[in-house]
């Protein structure tokens, strides 16, 4: 999978989103989901929401990551969120842009 | 009118021509039979509910003998609900067990007015708790212990809630108990009234007991839960009640649920409502009496 | 029509074309009523109308509560619907391939009265013969998988019917049928799909492709009176219903159309049925006898014999005392719905086949329950 793939949130302002101490519960209307999510997960969605006009790269995500969790860069690291990415996709909640 | 106010043959005559008609809670089922074994099972059984008078009947169930081609020496019953057949027949002596079960199945799979959890729901000192648990995890048996003890049946198997007032309905019925859970029960409370054991059901041997009379005339009062509990039976394990997470909780009580995913966004605002408003917990216990007293002080707690 | 109709079928008729009329229905025809109308699928579509007709709140409360699960089942029905729409078009995106969505779905997208509160058991869509196996590869590829199903029904689908095993995506509900023509190619009706594709549209507010009216009656006409057994098929009939009304309605044009285009496709016997059947059950209101001007009719001894049976197997049986007529009538459509999809030589293993499974039942399925 290229890290030239970019992504866009899709309709993040019909999500329901509830937080437990750090933690989130997200109501997807479309799909009729309920969505468990880890801060970082959520963290995902609301960068990707925070540009709803431009599609952001995986690198570029992994760059805001770990600028607001402080953490160090590791390849393994960019693998999860490129794995969580296209989680997201299947799921509906955002989107591939070539 | 409650039923044992009727005479054994006006009963039975009831169940094999127009159908017995009875409050189960919030529902009404009718329940038409000519086998005499089941009526003679039921009689002592649904001795306090009331007969159904000018309502309308949510449920029309039946239980029929089946001759089997293959095995015309055997007897076996079918369960019809309003003519249909939802799942294969069984042995006769089953009749019991597959009428209750026929009968949860019904309000399991049509029930979407309510948010129906998949869980036992008691009630003391105004408030409702929720212990909602996986099969095999001992929620009949800590219930019936319960109940016999002081709280309100509401269910052993269904937490049903009005998802608009966040109010629980009770809806007692036959609690039925599984395997050693039948000798502990008659061991701890010789009291409790149980029905015949059922041998070699899909879920081993099962006796039924029959909710307190006060539950049942009680049924019509609901309450707001309070206390969410998942129950967890180990054998000689110390007791242990600790506080559980509640992103934890919503994820077991929405996969605990019958009909979450049906009710969409009304069952999501629900359960968080639910979570934010009761103290969650989970509970280790092998002992009656400790997990009683343990529960007391929390209900008693308010 | 309602002079013959036995008690209970009066009672569920008169609720489906005069919702407003339940109010008066004492508690003994509620129940009977409810029973009906769930065993014919109609339990959300009755709940639609008086949710409409702000009556929910004037009837029992016991009545109401199972309108409204019945009523809260089909919402979510249709949202995983379209749900699983939306996934097969983001799917599908990169592949140029003219997908029309079909039956429930396309009357949800349509906006016609009888979509509202209807159950959209699976989805159903139609893509070019040519690009079946594409789409099929494609889904298979971003997690559909096959339905569980026999090889005999595998070889059946592919080979006889009109449509692929069904898909079904493995974290989510809806089933998918994939047809790539509206009859089945083994009846003796052949259509050129072409026009099919060539004429449908796109309603306003979506991406998504329905056939054009006059198919979409068509279509419905040939689901009920030529794939179908027809035992329970009313809410069929009802979507029949509401389509010829709503589309007579809006295009004075719109019989006209819908004669030449069954002529042009050779579906004039089905349309002859549909027509008859909603105008004699619903009061469908269709102008003079323009099913006369159909090319291919039914003989009039079809008719009468059709006349017969259809009736007592569109509506539901009664529920504690089933007709035998009835059951009679069930029976022998059966039958003819096969006699009219397949060729003697495929016919008669097939039924022997079913006959089989009959005797050897399999497993019952809980879900039917549910409705």
């Amino acid at each position: 999978m290229s890290s030239k793939t970019s992504w866009r949130s899709v309709n993040f302002s019909s999500l329901h989103i509830e937080e437990w101490n750090g933690e989130y519960t997200v109501f997807h209307p479309e799909s009729g989901k309920t969505h468990f999510l880890n801060q970082m997960g959520f963290q995902i969605l609301v960068d990707l929401h925070s540009r709803p006009l431009s599609a952001i790269s995986v690198d570029e995500i992994c760059q805001n990551l770990m600028n607001q969790f402080q953490l160090q860069s590791d390849t393994t690291f960019s693998d999860q969120v490129s794995k969580t990415l296209h989680r997201f996709d299947e799921l509906g909640l955002i989107e591939q842009v070539k | 009118m409650i039923v044992e106010q009727v005479p054994v043959e006006r009963f039975v005559s009831l169940l094999s021509e127009q159908g017995l008609r009875v409050k189960l809670g919030p529902f009404n089922v009718q329940i038409r039979t000519k086998l005499l074994q089941l009526a003679s099972q039921l009689y002592p059984l649904y001795a306090n509910y009331e007969l159904v008078e000018d309502e309308i009947a949510e449920f029309h169930v039946q239980v029929l003998p089946k001759h089997s081609v293959r095995r015309p020496f055997a007897s076996f019953v079918r369960f019809l609900i309003d003519g249909q057949s939802p799942f294969p027949s069984f042995p006769s002596d089953q009749a019991l067990a597959v009428l209750e079960w026929g009968i949860n199945l019904a309000v399991a799979v049509r029930t979407n007015h309510l948010l129906l959890f998949h869980s036992a729901v008691v009630e003391r000192n105004d408030g409702a708790m929720l212990l909602p648990a996986w099969p095999g995890s001992g929620k009949t048996t800590l219930c019936t212990a319960l109940v016999h003890r002081g709280y309100r049946l509401f269910s052993d198997e269904f937490g049903l809630m009005d998802p608009q007032l966040g109010d629980f309905l009770p809806v007692p019925r036959l609690m039925p108990l599984k395997n050693q859970s039948i000798g502990v029960i008659r061991n701890y409370l010789p009291e409790a009234v149980l029905g015949d054991e059922i041998f070699n059901t899909q879920k081993g041997t099962v006796a039924h007991v029959r909710p307190p009379k006060e539950s049942i005339q009680r049924a019509g009062e609901t309450a707001k839960a309070k206390w969410i509990v998942f129950p967890k039976w180990v054998a000689n394990a110390p007791l242990k009640l600790e506080p559980l997470p509640q992103s934890e909780a919503f994820l077991l009580l929405a996969s605990n649920s019958f009909n979450y995913g049906m009710l969409g966004e009304t069952s999501f605002k629900a359960v968080t409502q639910l979570v934010r408003t009761c103290r969650c917990y989970k509970l280790v216990y092998s002992d009656f009496d400790r997990v009683i007293a343990a529960l007391n002080e929390l209900t008693d707690d308010t | 029509m309602t002079r013959n109709l036995p008690d209970h079928h009066r009672l569920l008729l008169n609720a489906l074309n005069n919702p407003a009329s339940v109010v008066e229905y004492k508690i003994p025809d509620w129940e009977l009523l409810l029973r009906l109308v769930r065993r014919v699928k109609l339990l959300g579509f009755l709940a639609a109308e008086l949710e409409r007709r702000d009556l929910l709140d004037k009837i029992p409360v016991r009545a109401a509560n199972q309108l409204r699960s019945g009523l809260i089942r089909a919402k979510k029905l249709q949202q995983l619907a379209h749900w699983e729409l939306n996934r097969i078009a983001s799917a599908l995106k990169d592949t140029p391939v003219p997908m029309i969505v079909l039956k429930g779905a396309a009357y949800a997208l349509a906006k016609l009265p009888s979509a509202e509160g209807r159950y959209f058991v699976d989805l159903d869509i139609m893509v070019p013969k040519e690009s079946l196996d594409q789409v099929e590869a494609l889904l298979l590829k971003k997690g559909w998988r096959h339905r569980d199903i026999s090889a005999y029904d595998e070889r059946y689908y592919r080979a006889w019917s009109h449509e692929i095993p069904a898909l079904i995506h493995r974290e989510r509900e809806t089933e998918i049928d994939i047809h790539h023509t509206i009859a089945p190619v083994t009846s003796r009706v052949k259509i050129d799909t072409c026009h099919l594709f060539d004429d449908a549209m796109t309603p306003s507010h979506t991406n998504y492709k329905i056939l054009c009216p006059v198919d979409m009656v068509l279509h419905c006409a040939v689901n009920l009176f030529q794939n179908n057994e027809l035992a329970d098929d009313l809410r069929d009939l009802l979507d029949l219903h509401g389509s010829l009304a709503v589309f007579g309605n809006e295009d004075p044009g719109f019989w006209r159309k819908l004669i030449e285009r069954a002529n042009q496709l050779c579906l004039g016997k089905p349309l002859f049925y549909g027509i008859q059947f909603s105008r004699l059950v619903f009061q469908t209101p269709v102008p003079g006898n323009v099913e006369n001007e159909l090319n291919e009719k039914p003989s009039i001894f079809s008719r009468s014999i059709m006349h017969f049976l259809v009736p007592p197997a569109l509506f539901p049986l009664h529920p504690d005392k089933p007709s035998k007529y009835a059951r009679l009538a069930r029976f022998l459509l059966y039958l003819r719905s096969h006699w009219i999809r397949m060729p003697l030589h495929l016919l008669l293993p097939h039924l022997a086949y079913k006959c089989y499974l009959m005797v050897v039942p399999g497993k019952t399925v809980a879900k039917e329950l549910g409705r």
